[in-house]
């Protein structure tokens, strides 16, 4: 220590020669506990921010949660996801889109191979999720008990406000060899109305309306209750008291539901027969008896019989487990073994619970389809419990997604360990990647040809006939757009670029004028003017089976000229040294572009880059209005069907989720991108 | 490298026959502003010239007259033996021989050290890669560092850039040398292995133009010295004439507020 006295014109710090010492920093100064109190807690402000934010997305999760696992009708989506991923193609279709889709994992396992490690963590996480895809669905599967479905069965005709319903006496069902059906009169819901009225789960037409009536006979009840408490009191004007007691002469409180329909009051008879109408077993039951349990033959069609004994004054509500609403679908197919007979019309019936499929084979009686247990009539109502939804709406769609994914991931895993493998044997030491690299490069320029193959077809018969452009839909269209409109938009944002710097003025004009006139109009009415102007302009581009085709052209040009601008943005950024060095070295003029400025003036936009990219991939949804049938478009054509009419809120919440795992992935890729090679180095 | 002595620099003798480069009546404007006036030089081979002058004066200007950068708009420029013109083959040809220093690098940030340097040499002289790499790295062996090729430039400290793109230049094995200020965007402590690499280079017989505001250079290494003002050559001469004697009011302002 010098004191001011001893103070010398220089003085050596000889502390400096010594290894300084290092004092950890202060307990509250580092960790998460600090990070919490500086970010979170810092001033009176940010902690009512902290908290009021915190609340509103506890509240806003919690509310959706509850939506989502007690309201939502899912069945739109696990029943369709066929329809999502690749529209209404023709069946062999399934096979080839799955082909390419597992095609793209491979490539994408080698291109990770190429350019990253996967960490052991990350395999870990992988195969725990695997793992949960098909241990969650099996143990739901295997704990949790599905739902009964509520019949009703009688003569009478059941009214409810404007409704009137007969139960109907015969309906037709489908169930799977070694099923067990279980049928017995539902228990304790008589008792009551309160008890009808709660009652959830399956339900047809004619219970739905004994469970209404019930419901509306306790609400004039409560409404009646309500206004005697009013009129008692004295807060009502001379006005509001005429109004109320009108009201309340007007309300007539109907006998109990449960009485006047004499719900479970009367034995029932009840039979099951297969689909040739051979009996399978009948019992007549009442509240008290067993319930009548039938081990399923073999998988299709069964009838069910239902009738109140002579009696038309009484209704009986059956609680039935194994029969279950299903949904019907027709498509044309052709038989793969006799190639000379036209496509037949393939009758498909699926079980809306577990995806349980029967083809044709649906009973008649005297000609007529004897009635479904159609899911429009037999939907699911009133708040789902938790149980419910992991058996009716998780485990379905789990249970369809698990080996597609599963291969994904498999597929994915094999192509980089085979890259990784070809790595080690051929790589030379000093560039342990180029062989992954080059095989990543090769395979990513044969995609689009492999693509185009198994997309579009190239011989008129045989596994690789040529497929329907009007049919493509779902993900598949939307992929094919997207990645179509990247892969040409990109060449030519580039040239429009370049040519909009051109020195040359017919050059520069013309571009800027394209750039300038695309980026004026939007991309609804380029679509539709290739939709709708191309077929009058040029007929023979113009028909049906070309609308897919020209979606992509339209895309592609329109998202040229933002690419364009996005590109240019990129070369102006760049120091004017650069080319400078790059003449001062002798390059000519093409070689400064493609070595020096194109590359830096990429790497420098590609956040931008990629931000045109995901919404030129959001922006694929807008050919729904022109009539193609992309994610966006079966949305719309779901939310159509009769038997999801008005879901259009859990189809939109699906593809959601679709369009933002794309989006995500396209991010996550392109951060890493920026973050490689130089781009790295370049922010040293 | 750094640690070598560098033997002094025997002075040039200026031949008057077959100078490298000939400037005649150079005159260039950039708009209405007169940047070089009737700037005449001569530079024999081998002949290294340094260029000093206060901001403004033209002699980047200069130089980048010299490999085009920068069109001259009347007057000569022959660079050895060819004339520079708007014949695009000329100018090419006059740029594979002159190789060019600038202030700020200007290396390319996307490339490694080694493909900074073997870009030009396979592209433009069409070498193997092999023989472009054998070549790099002898070279990053004569500037001092080796051990850096296969960095990124954002990796490196200024000196060690502008080492770079010395070689990078001479990878191109160039007649002429020009150095646009080569050291003044550096750190003071990253000058000396710069300028000692330049050094080197002059020793090693290369032509070279330095525009430079490091006078100790210019004393030890130059042949001449031109000293620029208002886009004119002032006055020129030895370092020892120039630095000692310097006879015009302007040169004498401009060294007394610098030296």
């Amino acid at each position: 220590m010098t004191t001011i006295q001893e103070r010398r014109p220089g003085v050596i710090n000889e502390a400096y020669y010594e290894e300084p010492a290092t004092k950890p920093p202060p307990l509250l100064a580092v960790g998460p506990l600090a990070w919490v109190r500086e970010n979170l807690f810092g001033s009176l402000m940010d902690t009512c921010l902290t908290i009021a934010g915190t609340l509103l997305v506890i509240g806003v999760i919690w509310s959706f949660l509850a939506w989502a696992i007690s309201w939502a009708n899912w069945f739109s989506v696990t029943l369709n996801l066929r329809l999502f991923m690749i529209g209404r193609v023709e069946q062999f279709m399934d096979l080839r889109a799955l082909v390419l889709a597992l095609f793209i994992c491979f490539i994408l396992g080698v291109n990770l191979a190429a350019l990253a490690r996967v960490s052991r963590r990350v395999w870990g996480a992988l195969t725990i999720t695997l793992a949960l895809l098909y241990l969650l669905p099996a143990l739901i599967n295997a704990t949790v008990p599905l739902p009964p479905t509520y019949l009703a069965a009688g003569q009478i005709e059941i009214v409810s406000g404007s409704v009137t319903e007969v139960p109907v006496p015969t309906l037709g069902f489908i169930a799977h060899s070694g099923e067990t059906i279980t049928i017995q009169v539902a228990h304790g819901i008589a008792d009551s109305d309160a008890a009808l009225e709660k009652l959830n789960s399956f339900t047809d037409r004619a219970t739905n309306a004994i469970r209404n009536a019930a419901e509306n006979r306790l609400e004039t009840e409560a409404r009646i209750a309500e206004l005697n408490t009013l009129l008692a009191g004295d807060t009502l004007t001379v006005r509001q008291r005429e109004a109320a007691s009108s009201e309340l002469a007007s309300l007539e409180v109907p006998p109990p539901v449960n009485e006047a329909l004499a719900v479970n009051q009367t034995p029932v008879d009840v039979r099951i027969l297969d689909a040739n109408f051979e009996p399978l077993a009948s019992a007549t039951l009442t509240t008290d008896t067993e319930p009548l349990t039938i081990a399923v033959p073999r998988d299709g069609w069964y009838i069910l019989e239902k009738s109140v004994e002579g009696n038309d004054s009484s209704v009986d509500i059956l609680a039935i487990n194994g029969v279950y609403p299903i949904l019907e679908r027709n498509f044309l197919r052709s038989d793969p073994t006799d190639t000379n007979a036209g496509p037949q019309r393939v009758y498909q019936y699926c079980r809306a619970t577990d995806i349980f499929m029967v083809e044709g084979g649906r009973p008649r009686i005297d000609g007529e389809d004897i009635p479904a247990i159609g899911i429009i009539d037999h939907q699911y109502k009133n708040a789902r419990p938790f149980s419910d939804y992991l058996i009716l709406m998780l485990a379905p769609l789990l249970n369809q997604i698990q080996l597609p994914v599963a291969l994904f991931v498999a597929l994915t895993a094999i192509g980089y360990s085979g890259a990784r493998w070809v790595d080690r044997q051929f790589s030379p030491a000093s560039k342990p990647r180029s062989t992954s690299r080059r095989a990543a490069t090769w395979l990513w320029i044969v995609l689009p040809v492999v693509a185009f193959i198994l997309i579009a077809g190239i011989m008129p018969n045989g596994p690789l006939q040529f497929s329907d452009s009007q049919l493509w839909g779902g993900l598949l269209l939307t992929m094919l757009l997207t990645a179509v409109g990247i892969v040409g938009a990109f060449p030519i944002g580039i040239a429009l670029a370049l040519g909009r710097r051109s020195s040359l003025p017919v050059v520069s004009t013309f571009s800027t004028l394209y750039i300038e006139v695309v980026r004026g109009v939007p991309l609804v009415t380029v679509l539709f003017m290739s939709m709708l102007l191309v077929p009058f302009v040029i007929p023979s581009l113009g028909g049906p089976d070309t609308a897919p085709y020209r979606a992509m052209v339209a895309v592609t040009l329109f998202s040229a000229a933002y690419l364009a601008e996005n590109v240019r943005g990129g070369l102006q950024s760049l120091p004017p040294g650069q080319e400078e060095a790059a003449k001062a070295l002798g390059l000519a003029g093409w070689q400064i572009t493609l070595y020096i400025t194109l590359p830096q003036a990429l790497r420098a936009v590609i956040p931008a880059l990629v931000g045109q990219f995901i919404s030129l991939y959001k922006d694929t949804s807008l050919v729904a209005i022109v009539g193609l049938i992309d994610l966006t478009g079966v949305t719309k054509n779901v939310a159509a069907q009769t038997e999801f009419q008005s879901l259009l809120r859990e189809t939109y919440v699906f593809i959601s989720v679709i369009y933002f795992i794309f989006s995500y992935v396209m991010s996550v890729v392109s951060r890493r991108i920026e973050a490689s090679g130089s781009g790295a180095a370049r922010r040293v | 490298m750094n640690a070598q002595k560098i033997e002094e620099k025997p002075k040039t003798e200026i031949a008057g026959d077959e100078p490298i480069i000939i400037c005649r009546s150079v005159n260039k404007w950039f708009g209405e502003f007169h940047v070089l006036r009737d700037v005449s030089v001569e530079v024999a081979p081998k002949e290294v010239v340094v260029v000093i002058g206060p901001s403004g004066s033209g002699k980047s200007t200069f130089i980048r007259c010299i490999n085009r950068l920068e069109e001259h708009q009347e007057g000569q420029i022959i660079v050895d033996g060819m004339e520079l013109s708007h014949d695009v083959r000329n100018i090419a040809a006059v740029r594979r021989e002159i190789g060019m220093v600038f202030q700020q690098f200007n290396l390319f940030p996307h490339l490694t050290v080694l493909q900074n340097i073997t870009l030009a040499p396979t592209k433009v002289r069409r070498r193997s890669r092999d023989d472009a790499d054998t070549k790099a790295m002898q070279l990053l062996e004569r500037v001092g560092i080796p051990e850096q090729a296969n960095k990124y430039p954002g990796q490196l400290s200024g000196g060690q850039q502008q080492r770079v793109a010395i070689a990078r230049a001479l990878a191109m094995e160039p007649k002429i040398m020009l150095f646009d200020e080569p050291t003044s965007a550096l750190d003071p402590e990253m000058i000396k292995e710069v300028l000692d690499v330049m050094k080197e280079l002059a020793h090693s017989g290369m032509t070279m133009i330095v525009v430079t505001h490091e006078m100790g250079f210019a004393r030890e290494v130059a042949d001449r010295v031109l000293f620029f003002d208002q886009g004119r050559i002032v006055e020129q001469g030895t370092p020892d004439y120039f630095f000692e004697s310097a006879q015009h009011p302007r040169t004498k302002l401009f060294l007394s507020q610098i030296l």
